[in-house]
């Protein structure tokens, strides 16, 4: 199985999916001009390897900063995708993390938390950096 | 040409307009100007949550021109087959400690219907169906005309410190001018 690692620019998050230390990591912001483009090579990556992964134990780290309507949409596919896996017996964790003082996406969260029923899904204060 | 450049920020000073950009918008161009408004907005001390919410809804905004804009340009040095960029105009004013921000470009004459009627229906929402309708927006799948997800005016809806103020511009049968300001009281 290989990692998948796409590098942070200006307007798309970082992201690193490992498949040795079990960890999918997105970080950073996110408002490509083609959201679905963006996210393809990370939908089509977990299609193949999720249920590999879910059966070892999978947490997923998010640290979004801020990140446009189109990528909100991209990422309830994403934890809809994460909570069929859960659903089918795997262990999947979500970490969403938020600098204390970033209100907005800590009611996203909250948000992403009432529409999610099964998928284990934690939000994790961070010390603001500003 | 001087003089209408003069005029032109005379217009914009008395409007309260301290940014103001038209013509071909493209992704990059949105990077700079969130960065410039950000800038702007930590020289004024305002609060980051406004800073934040005018942030993003510049974001949606400019993005909507970029999906949306019926007026396309070439850029000059690329071949045949590179992609146009979409046109318009977005500015934003400062008045009575509110920031506004207004975008313009546009749209197909046989969209103005669905899309006055989309923006209505927002406007009749209050905090908690607007929070029901982005999620089960969400959970959809988009609209066969929608390049996003269609969830960036339901998304500017809930970020506004006022109802959203819109208006078409009937240029002819084919094309019309659209605008849409938003409002983002500071201190909110």
């Amino acid at each position: 199985m290989k990692n998948l690692k796409i590098d942070e620019t200006k307007y798309t998050p970082e992201m690193t999916f490992d498949p040795e230390t079990l960890v999918i990591a997105i970080k950073g912001k996110s408002y490509p001009e083609n959201t679905e483009e963006f996210y393809k090579p990370a939908f089509e990556w977990l299609e193949k390897n999720l249920s590999d992964l879910g059966k070892k134990g999978l947490t997923v780290n998010l640290e979004l900063i801020y990140f446009n309507s189109s990528s909100s949409k991209a990422l309830m596919n994403f934890f809809d995708m994460l909570e069929e896996s859960v659903d089918n017996g795997d262990n999947i964790t979500v970490n969403w993390m938020y600098e204390e003082d970033n209100e907005s996406i800590l009611e996203y969260g909250e948000e992403f938390l009432e529409d999610i029923e099964t998928l284990p899904f934690n939000l994790v204060p961070l010390k603001s950096r500003e | 040409m001087t003089d209408c450049i003069f005029e032109l920020k005379n217009d914009l000073n008395k409007n309260g307009i301290f940014f103001c950009f038209s013509g071909p918008i493209s992704q990059d161009l949105i990077v700079e100007i969130g960065d410039t408004l950000k800038n702007k907005m930590r020289l004024e001390d305002a609060s980051k949550s406004s800073m934040r919410l005018v942030f993003s809804i510049i974001i949606e905004q400019a993005q909507n021109i970029i999906y949306y804009s019926e007026e396309k340009v070439r850029p000059w040095s690329a071949g045949v087959n590179a992609g146009s960029i979409s046109v318009g105009i977005i500015t934003v004013a400062k008045k009575d400690n509110s920031y506004i921000i207004t975008s313009g470009n546009m749209i197909k004459t046989e969209h103005v219907d669905k899309l006055k009627e989309k923006i209505e229906k927002i406007k009749g929402m209050g905090k908690d169906e607007l929070k029901q309708y982005y999620k089960s927006q969400r959970k959809k799948d988009p609209d066969e005309d929608s390049k996003g997800a269609g969830l960036g005016l339901i998304d500017i809806a809930r970020k506004v410190s006022k109802p959203l103020e819109y208006n078409f511009s009937s240029i002819d049968e084919t094309v019309s001018f659209f605008t849409v300001t938003t409002v983002v009281a500071e201190g909110l």
